[in-house]
C-alpha cells in the first residue's frame, strides 16, 4: 500500500509500527488524534513530500523511487539522515548494551561467552561511531557545499579547492559496509552461542539487532542511491560551468 | 549461508513482479533485482556476477539487442520467459517457460534448475560443517595471523588460503575476523587466553 497525504497518521503506524522511530526522526511523535499526515506535517513545519517518499520506502521494500528521492534538497536529505545516526547512538545501540548487560548479569552459565559478546558489540559500538562522524564531519559538509556552490549564480572560486581534495567518488569507495559485524552477531546468537538460561533475553536481543541491520541499511541504501548521484550531477554541472 | 542472486528484467511490471513473487516462493534466500529498463539491465549484467537471469523475450526492446544478448548468454544462465509463441533466437537459455504454464509445469522447471545451482560442482552433498584444513585456518584467523603468514606456516599458496577463508565464511555465515574469533573460542578451537584482539 502506498501511504499518501491524506492518509490518518495514527493508520501509518497500524500498517507498520517499525515507522514510529521514523516519525521520530522527523520530531513526530505519538498522540496525534485522528489528523492527517498532511495536518501533522503542516503542525511540525515537516516537508510532506519527503516525509512520504521516506515513509514509503520504510514500509515497502520495493518502493524506492530513486530519481523522486534525488529531487530534495541535499539539507533536507542529510538532516534525516543525522537524525538516523543520532537514533543509532542514542536509542538502538544503549538498548542493545542494556540486553547484553542483563545477559551477563543473570545468566551464570555462559557468562564468559556473554561477555566475549559484549566486547564484540564495544568493537563494533566504535566502528559505527566512527563511519558515523566521519560523514556527519567531513562528507555531509561537502555534499552541502556542493549543493550551494550548485545553487550559486557565479561559482565560488573555494569550491574548485573543496573538489580537489575530495569527491563524492571517494566518498563512494571508502563508504563501507557497517552491517558486516551485525550480521556476525546474529549468527553467533542464533547459531553457535549454547543456548543460555534467559531465553527471552537472547530472543529480544536477537530482535534488536535485526531492527537495527534493516534500518542500517535502508540508511546506507539512501547515501548510496540518493546522495551519491545526486551529488555526482551537482560536481559534474559545477565543473562544467567553471571550465567555461 | 548461500545467496542466489536474480535479475529479473521485463518491461511489464506485471511480469516482473510475478516472477518475483514466484522466486520468494521456492527460494527464500536469494537477492532478486527487477529491471524494466533495457541499458540498465545490460551495464548491471556487465558489471555484475548474478546466477540467474530471468529474461521476458517477448518484448520489442529486448528484440532489439540481440547481439548484445547473445554475448551475455555466453557467461550466464537465462531463463527465457515468453508468451504463447516462443520467439526464434539464436542463444542459449538454461530453460524456456511460456507464462501461460500451469502452476505445477512452471515450479517443476524452475526447481530442476535451482537444483542444479545449488548442488556443489562435484555432485556430493557436503555439510556445511568446516573441514579439518578450515579449521586449521580458522584457528590461525582467529589468532591473528595474515594470509600470508597462514600460507607460510601450512605450506600452502596464498590463494589456497583465500579461497579456504571464503569457504570458513559461507559455511558459517561469519564475516568478520572478530566474529570468527568468536566462533572459534565457543568451539574451543583456541583458547580465549591466546587471542590478541579480544
Ligand atoms: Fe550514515
Ligand atoms: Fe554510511
Amino acid at each position: 500500500m502506498i501511504i499518501t497525504k491524506n492518509i490518518k497518521m495514527a493508520d501509518v503506524i497500524h500498517l507498520n509500527y517499525h515507522t514510529l522511530s521514523v516519525l521520530n526522526r522527523f520530531n513526530i511523535y505519538l498522540g496525534f488524534g485522528d489528523k492527517t499526515i498532511e495536518e501533522v506535517c503542516n503542525d511540525k513545519n515537516v516537508d510532506i513530500n519527503f516525509f512520504l517518499e521516506i515513509v514509503n520506502t520504510f514500509v515497502d521494500k520495493e518502493y524506492f523511487p530513486k530519481k523522486q528521492l534525488q529531487t530534495f534538497s541535499v539539507s533536507l536529505i542529510t538532516d534525516y539522515l543525522k537524525k538516523t545516526h543520532q537514533f543509532y547512538h542514542e536509542v538502538k545501540v544503549p538498548e542493545i548494551e542494556s540486553l547484553i548487560n542483563e545477559m551477563i548479569e543473570t545468566c551464570y552459565t555462559q557468562k564468559e561467552n556473554i561477555v566475549l559478546l559484549k566486547k564484540f558489540f564495544n568493537e563494533y559500538k566504535q566502528e559505527l561511531l566512527n563511519h558515523t562522524q566521519r560523514e556527519e564531519e567531513v562528507v555531509y559538509p561537502y555534499t552541502l557545499s556542493i549543493e550551494k556552490a550548485y545553487n550559486q549564480e557565479k561559482i565560488d572560486s573555494s569550491v574548485v579547492d573543496l573538489m580537489k581534495n575530495y569527491s563524492i567518488n571517494i566518498f563512494k569507495t571508502e563508504h563501507d559496509d557497517i552491517e558486516e559485524k551485525l550480521y556476525d552477531l546474529k549468527n553467533i546468537l542464533i547459531k553457535y552461542l549454547p543456548q543460555p538460561k534467559n531465553v527471552q533475553l537472547c530472543n529480544k536481543l536477537i530482535h534488536e539487532l535485526f531492527i537495527l541491520e534493516q534500518d542500517l541499511n535502508d540508511h546506507s541504501v539512501i547515501e548510496d542511491k540518493v546522495l551519491v548521484p545526486k551529488i555526482r550531477a551537482m560536481e559534474k554541472h559545477i565543473t562544467k560551468k567553471l571550465s567555461k | 549461508m548461500q545467496n542466489t542472486s536474480f535479475v529479473i528484467y521485463s518491461p511489464s511490471y506485471i511480469i516482473r513482479k510475478g516472477l518475483a513473487a514466484i522466486i520468494e516462493k521456492i527460494y527464500s534466500n536469494n537477492t532478486i533485482q527487477q529491471i524494466e529498463n533495457t541499458s540498465e539491465f545490460f551495464e548491471l549484467i556487465q558489471k555484475n556476477e548474478t546466477d540467474f537471469i530471468l529474461l521476458d523475450i517477448n518484448c520489442p526492446q529486448i528484440q532489439k539487442s540481440i547481439t548484445k544478448l547473445k554475448t551475455v548468454s555466453e557467461t550466464n544462465r537465462i531463463v527465457a520467459f515468453y508468451f504463447q509463441h516462443k520467439p526464434k533466437f539464436d542463444i542459449h537459455f538454461i530453460e524456456s517457460i511460456d507464462i501461460n504454464y500451469p502452476q505445477n509445469k512452471v515450479f517443476k522447471k524452475l526447481n530442476k534448475i535451482f537444483g542444479k545451482i545449488n548442488a556443489p560442482d562435484d555432485g556430493q552433498n557436503i555439510p556445511d560443517e568446516i573441514s579439518k584444513r578450515e579449521a586449521d585456518i580458522l584457528r590461525y584467523i582467529a589468532l591473528g595471523y595474515s594470509n600470508k603468514e597462514i600460507a607460510d606456516k601450512l605450506f600452502l599458496s596464498t590463494h589456497t588460503v583465500v579461497t579456504h577463508r571464503k569457504n570458513i565464511t559461507r559455511k558459517l555465515g561469519i564475516k568478520t575476523v572478530s566474529g570468527l574469533t568468536i566462533y572459534a573460542i565457543l568451539n574451543k578451537l583456541i583458547d580465549i587466553n591466546d587471542t590478541p584482539q579480544i
